[in-house]
C-alpha cells in the first residue's frame, strides 16, 4: 500500500531535485566550455602536437655514383649496409634500452653507453648510431625484438655504403667519411652527418658523386612502428664516373708490387693525351675500412704506421731522381746547342770539377762515349761534363719544360711540387749563392733535385710525345642519368720546341738501355721497342751510411724506372718507383709486366698471368 | 502485471536518446578497434550483443512493478554481496585485478551490478522512513553502502567502488539529510584526505594525482595518458578528423581507447560538433531521469531513480572530464558508450527501473 507524498515532503523533494538539475546543467556547461577551449581555441597547438606524435621524417641516403674504368668495368660500387640506432624520443628507460640492446647485439654494454653519452645533448629525435655496418644476425635479432615491442626505440636503417671490390688503387679512389665541421661551413650544400669523399677522386669529384638524399614522411604508431608512408622523395643517385684508368693495367701494377713487396708508386699515362692508365701508391690501405665509419683502432694503426700508408707517394712523395734526370740534362744541352748527339767524352771512372773529385759508378770508366751510349751506360762523367757546360739555368729551364719540379695538375687532391734547383731558388730560400760545383751534382740527378713520381710520368710522356707536357687526368666521362658525356681533356701545360732529330738521339739511348747493354733489359718486350731509363738514388751518402753503422732503418737505395713504348710511336709512358728497391732494374720488372698486359689487351691476346719474377737485392 | 495502457507512459524520448548513445558507442568502438592486424577487431559485434542483452534486462526491470524489486531488495543485496565475495576468492584475474566471473559467453563483473543493487536497497531503506533521516539512519545507509564498496575496492577496482558514494549521498540528500550534516561529511572527507594519502592510496594512485597537478613532470609515465588525452581532444577541432581517421586513437597513443578513452576518440574523429551531440544526449537523459524522479508517485520511486542516476551521472561527468585530460586518469568507463558487457547490461537495467518509476506514476 503506497501513499501519496505529503505536501511538505513533495515541496522539499522538488526543491532538492531542482538544485541537482541546475548543478548538472552547470557541470555540463563547464564541460562544453572546456571542450570549446581545447578543440577550437587551442586547436592549432594540439593539432601540431598530434602530427609530431605520429609523423616522422626519415632520411633516405643517396648512393654515391659508381666509378668505372675506361672500359666500364666497375671499380667502386655500393652495397646496402645496416646501421642500428637508438631514437630517444620515445624512450622510457634509456638504461634498460642500452642494457637490452647490448645483450641482443652481443656487444659491450659500457661501449654502447659511451656512444649514447657522447650524443646525449643532441635533439632526441636524431638517431644515435650504435652499430654501423651491422651483421645480418644482429639485424635479425633486433627485428625479432621489435615485433615484441620490446625495443621500440631502436631502429634499423638501410644505408648505401661504398664498396671497393678489389683492393687496388686505394690512393687513387681515396676514401669516404662523415663530413667534418670545417667542411660543413666551407662547402655549400653539406650538412652534418653527410658522407663525403676525404681523399682521392672520392674527394675531387665529391660534388658529382654525392647525389641528393631523399626523405620519407611516415606515420608511426605509439611505439614508433611505421604504419604507412605519407610521401616519399626518392634519393637521387650520384653521377657515374668513367675513369681513364684501365682495370687490367692497374691490376698488373698491383700484382707487380705484390710480387716484389716493395713500397713505392707507379703512374702510367697515355703519352698522347695524359689519360692516366694506372696509378698506385704503396703501402696501401683498405678503403672499405672507411666506408662504414672507421673504428678507432684501425685509424690509429694507419696514422701511427711509420710506412705512412695514408700518404699518396705518387703525388705527395718527393724523391731524388738519380740517373733518370740525365735525359733532362741531355735535352738542355742538345736543344741549347751546347753539344750535338755525337759529342764525345772520355770516362776513366771519375773526373775533377772545381777542384773536387766526382766519381762515375763504373770504377774502370766507360772509355770514350757519345750521347747515345752515355745514356745507355748511364755514364756519370759524360753528364758531369755536359751539365757543367750547359749551366744550371738552362738545365732548370728544360727540366721544367719536361714537367719536372712542377705540379702535374692531376685531378687528385693535395699534390705537392718537386724541386729542380736554380740560383734564384737558392737565393730566395737558402739565402746562398749558387756554386758551379752544385750543377755537376744536379747533372746526375743528385743534390737538391727532388721529384714526385707523377711528375716523372709526365716527363716520360713529354719525351715520348715530342715535347707536349700533358696534364695527367683521371676523368674520362660522366653519366648524370642521361647517358655518358665525355669530359674535355685538360690542355697541355706547356709545349717544348724539341728538335726531332736531337730528341731521337735521346730516345735511341733509352732504347739501348732496355734493348742494348744497358740496365733496363728487365723491361724488354720483343717487338715493342720498349725504351726507358733506370735510376738508383741513394737515400743516404756513402759516408753517412758508414757513420750510421748498424741500424734498423732501411738504407737501401731507391729504384726508378721511367719508360715509354714503342720507341717511335709511343702509346704508353710512365714511371715505377720503388722505395728502397735497391736498383732501378727491379722497377723495370713491374714496368715490363704492366706494358706486357697493356699490349696483350690491345691486341686481344691472352693477358699475362701473375708475375713470377724476383727482385735483385744485390746492390 | 503489465497493463497495456502502461505502454503509452513509457518515456520513449529517453529510450531513443539512450539507444542513440549506445549506437554512438558502437560506432566509436568499431573505429578504434578495426585494426586488420589485430584479432580484436570484432569488438563492436560483442558490444551489440551486450546491448541486446541489456535491452532484455531493461524490459525485465520495466515489466515488474519497481516496488516488487524494492521489496526484494534485501535479497538482491545479499545475493550481490555473495557474488562479490565469490569474486574475491574465485574471480578471474585480468590486468592485476580480480574482478570477473567467467561465464560461458562473457565475463560477468558483479561490481557493475552493485550500483543498481545499492540504489535499490537505499531507496527501500530511506523510502520507508518519514522525515529527515537521523544520524542512525545515515549510519545504517552508510554501512549498507560501505560493505560492497569495501569488497569492490579490495579487488582492486577503486574507480567502480567510488561510484557507490554518490549513490548514497544523492539518496540521503533527497531523503532530506540536513545540509549541515552534508557539510560535516564533506569536512570529514577533507580531513581524512591526508590520512588516506598516507595509508590507503597505493603509489600508482598517488602518482596519478601528482601528475594530474603537473602532467609535464612525468611526460613519459603517468602524465603521458593525460597529455595524450588533451592532444587527442584538441587535435579534433571543430568538425573532427572523420570516422576511422583519428591518429591518436588509431595509432594507440591513447591506451584502451575503446574503453576508458572512448570519448576522447569521439572528440578526435567527430570534433566539437560530435562532442556537443553526445553531451546533449547525456544531459537530456539525465534531465529526463530527474523529471522521472520528480513525477514519481512515491518517495521510494524518487529515491530509486536518483540512486540509479547518481552513479551514472558521476561516471559520465568524471569520464568526460578525464577524456579531455582535465582529471586524474582512473579506470572509469563511460556508461552506454564504453566497451563492456556488464556495464552495459547493468546500466540499461538501471534505466529500466527509471522508466518503470515514471511509467507507473499513475498506478496504485
Amino acid at each position: 500500500m503506497s501513499v501519496s507524498l505529503p505536501i511538505e515532503d513533495r515541496r522539499r523533494l522538488t526543491v532538492r531535485l531542482s538544485v541537482l538539475q541546475y548543478t548538472i546543467i552547470v557541470l555540463f556547461s563547464v564541460l562544453v566550455v572546456a571542450f570549446w577551449v581545447l578543440q577550437v581555441v587551442q586547436h592549432a597547438k594540439y593539432e601540431e602536437m598530434a602530427e609530431n606524435n605520429h609523423q616522422r621524417t626519415l632520411a633516405l641516403r643517396a648512393p654515391r655514383g659508381i666509378v668505372f674504368d675506361r672500359n666500364l668495368h666497375a671499380l667502386v660500387e655500393n652495397r646496402q649496409s645496416y646501421s642500428i640506432s637508438i631514437v630517444r624520443e620515445h624512450t622510457k628507460d634509456l638504461n634498460r634500452t642500452v642494457r637490452l640492446l647490448a645483450a641482443v647485439l652481443g656487444v659491450d654494454e659500457a661501449g654502447v653507453r659511451l656512444i649514447v653519452d657522447r650524443h646525449r645533448r643532441e635533439p632526441t629525435y636524431r638517431p644515435i648510431t650504435i652499430i654501423q655496418d651491422a651483421t645480418l644476425a644482429q639485424v635479425a635479432a633486433i627485428r625479432a625484438r621489435r615485433l615484441d615491442f620490446e625495443l621500440p626505440d631502436v631502429v634499423v636503417e638501410e644505408v648505401p655504403t661504398r664498396q671497393y671490390p678489389e683492393t687496388m688503387g686505394a690512393h687513387l679512389f681515396g676514401y669516404v667519411g662523415e663530413v667534418n665541421d670545417a667542411q660543413v661551413s666551407d662547402e655549400g650544400g653539406l650538412k652534418s652527418g653527410d658522407i663525403v669523399g676525404q681523399s682521392g677522386i672520392e674527394k675531387t669529384y665529391n660534388a658529382k658523386l654525392m647525389g641528393e638524399d631523399g626523405a620519407k614522411r611516415v606515420v608511426v604508431n605509439s611505439v614508433g612502428r611505421e604504419i604507412r608512408t605519407l610521401e616519399e622523395d626518392q634519393p637521387t643517385e650520384g653521377q657515374r664516373l668513367q675513369l681513364t684508368v684501365d682495370y687490367d693495367v692497374q691490376r698488373a701494377i698491383e700484382e707487380g708490387f705484390d710480387r716484389l713487396g716493395f713500397n713505392g708508386a707507379a703512374v702510367v699515362l697515355d703519352p698522347s693525351n695524359g689519360d692516366v692508365l694506372g696509378f698506385t701508391s704503396r703501402p696501401a690501405y683498405d678503403p672499405n675500412a672507411f666506408a662504414a665509419g672507421i673504428d678507432r683502432a684501425t685509424w690509429a694503426s694507419l696514422t701511427s704506421d711509420e710506412d705512412l700508408p695514408l700518404q699518396d707517394r705518387a703525388i705527395q712523395g718527393r724523391y731524388s731522381p738519380g740517373s733518370t734526370f740525365k735525359m733532362a740534362v741531355a735535352t738542355a744541352a742538345l736543344m741549347e746547342g751546347v753539344i750535338t748527339p755525337d759529342f764525345k767524352v772520355h770516362c776513366v771512372g771519375g773526373a775533377t770539377f772545381y777542384g773536387r773529385p766526382f766519381k762515375c759508378w763504373k770504377k774502370g770508366g766507360h772509355g770514350t762515349v757519345d750521347l747515345r751510349h752515355a745514356i745507355e751506360q748511364s755514364c756519370n762523367v759524360y753528364f758531369y761534363t755536359i751539365g757543367n757546360m750547359t749551366g744550371i739555368d738552362k738545365i732548370h729551364k728544360w727540366a721544367t719544360l719536361l714537367g719536372l719540379g712542377e705540379k702535374s695538375g692531376i685531378d687528385l687532391p693535395s699534390e705537392v711540387q718537386g724541386l729542380v734547383p736554380s740560383p734564384e731558388w737558392k737565393q730566395q730560400y737558402r739565402r746562398e749563392k749558387w756554386y758551379a760545383g752544385e750543377t755537376v751534382s744536379v747533372a746526375i740527378g743528385q743534390g737538391s733535385v727532388s721529384v714526385t713520381p707523377v711528375s716523372m710520368a709526365v716527363y716520360a710522356a713529354t719525351l715520348a710525345n715530342g715535347g707536349t707536357r700533358v696534364t695527367p687526368h683521371l676523368l674520362k666521362a660522366v653519366d648524370d642519368g642521361n647517358g655518358w658525356k665525355p669530359v674535355p681533356r685538360p690542355g697541355a701545360k706547356s709545349q717544348a720546341a724539341l728538335d726531332p732529330d736531337k730528341l731521337q738521339a735521346i730516345r735511341d739511348g733509352l732504347f739501348l738501355v732496355v734493348n742494348g747493354a744497358g740496365t733496363g733489359h728487365n723491361a724488354q718486350i720483343k717487338g715493342y721497342d720498349v725504351s726507358g731509363k733506370t735510376g738508383t738514388a741513394q737515400v743516404i751518402s756513402n759516408q753517412g751510411k758508414e757513420k750510421a753503422g748498424k741500424t734498423e732503418k732501411d738504407l737501401r737505395d731507391n729504384g726508378w724506372f721511367v719508360f715509354f713504348a714503342p720507341r717511335d710511336k709511343p702509346e704508353i709512358a710512365g714511371v715505377v718507383f720503388l722505395e728502397h728497391g735497391v736498383h732501378g732494374s727491379n722497377a723495370a720488372l713491374i714496368a715490363h709486366h704492366l706494358m706486357d698486359t697493356f699490349f696483350a689487351k690491345k691486341e686481344g691476346r691472352p693477358l699475362p698471368g701473375k708475375p713470377e719474377f724476383k727482385p735483385n737485392l744485390v746492390p | 502485471m503489465f497493463e497495456r495502457r502502461l505502454y503509452y507512459h513509457i518515456d520513449w524520448a529517453m529510450v531513443m536518446a539512450i539507444l542513440a548513445l549506445c549506437a554512438l558507442g558502437v560506432v566509436m568502438i568499431n573505429s578504434t578497434t578495426a585494426d586488420p592486424t589485430r584479432a580484436t577487431s570484432r569488438m563492436y559485434i560483442t558490444q551489440l550483443y551486450a546491448i541486446v542483452l541489456g535491452l532484455g534486462a531493461m524490459v525485465f526491470t520495466l515489466t515488474l512493478d519497481y516496488r516488487t524489486f524494492t521489496d526484494k531488495s534485501h535479497l538482491i543485496y545479499a545475493g550481490l554481496l555473495m557474488l562479490l565475495v565469490y569474486v574475491m576468492f574465485f574471480g578471474m584475474v585480468q590486468m592485476g585485478a580480480r574482478r570477473w566471473i567467467p561465464l560461458r559467453a562473457f565475463n560477468l563483473q558483479p561490481s557493475e551490478f552493485a550500483k543498481v543493487g545499492v540504489a535499490l536497497v537505499l531507496a527501500k531503506f530511506f523510502g520507508e522512513n518519514r522525515g529527515s533521516p537521523s544520524w542512525v539512519d545515515l549510519a545504517v545507509g552508510g554501512v549498507l553502502t560501505a560493505i560492497p564498496l569495501g569488497l569492490i575496492a579490495k579487488e582492486p577496482d577503486l574507480g567502480t567502488a567510488v561510484t557507490l558514494v554518490p549513490v548514497f549521498l544523492a539518496v540521503a540528500y533527497l531523503a532530506g539529510m540536513r545540509l549541515r550534516i552534508l557539510g560535516v561529511l564533506l569536512l570529514c572527507s577533507v580531513l581524512a584526505a591526508p590520512i588516506a594519502w598516507k595509508f590507503a592510496l597505493k603509489d600508482y594512485q598517488k602518482s596519478r594525482v601528482t601528475t594530474f597537478l603537473d602532467p609535464s613532470q612525468d611526460a613519459k609515465g603517468a602524465g603521458y595518458q593525460q597529455i595524450q588525452a588533451r592532444i587527442t581532444v584538441g587535435s579534433g577541432g571543430l568538425t573532427g578528423k572523420g570516422f576511422k581517421q583519428g591518429t591518436q586513437g588509431q595509432l594507440r597513443f591513447l591506451p584502451v581507447a575503446h574503453n576508458d578513452f572512448i570519448f576522447s576518440v569521439l572528440a578526435e574523429e567527430q570534433g566539437f560538433a560530435g562532442v556537443l551531440v553526445a553531451l546533449g544526449l547525456y544531459l537530456f537523459v539525465i534531465l529526463r531521469a530527474l523529471e522521472a524522479a520528480r513525477l514519481a508517485k512515491d518517495r521510494l520511486g524518487s529515491y530509486l531513480v536518483l540512486g540509479v542516476l547518481a552513479s551514472f551521472t558521476f561516471q559520465v561527468v568524471y569520464n568526460i572530464t578525464m577524456s579531455a585530460g582535465l582529471a586524474p586518469v582512473k579506470g572509469l568507463t563511460l556508461p552506454l558508450m564504453s566497451y563492456g558487457g556488464s556495464s552495459m547490461i547493468a546500466t540499461l537495467a538501471g534505466f529500466g527501473l527509471v522508466l518503470n518509476v515514471r511509467m507507473r506514476r499513475f498506478t496504485n
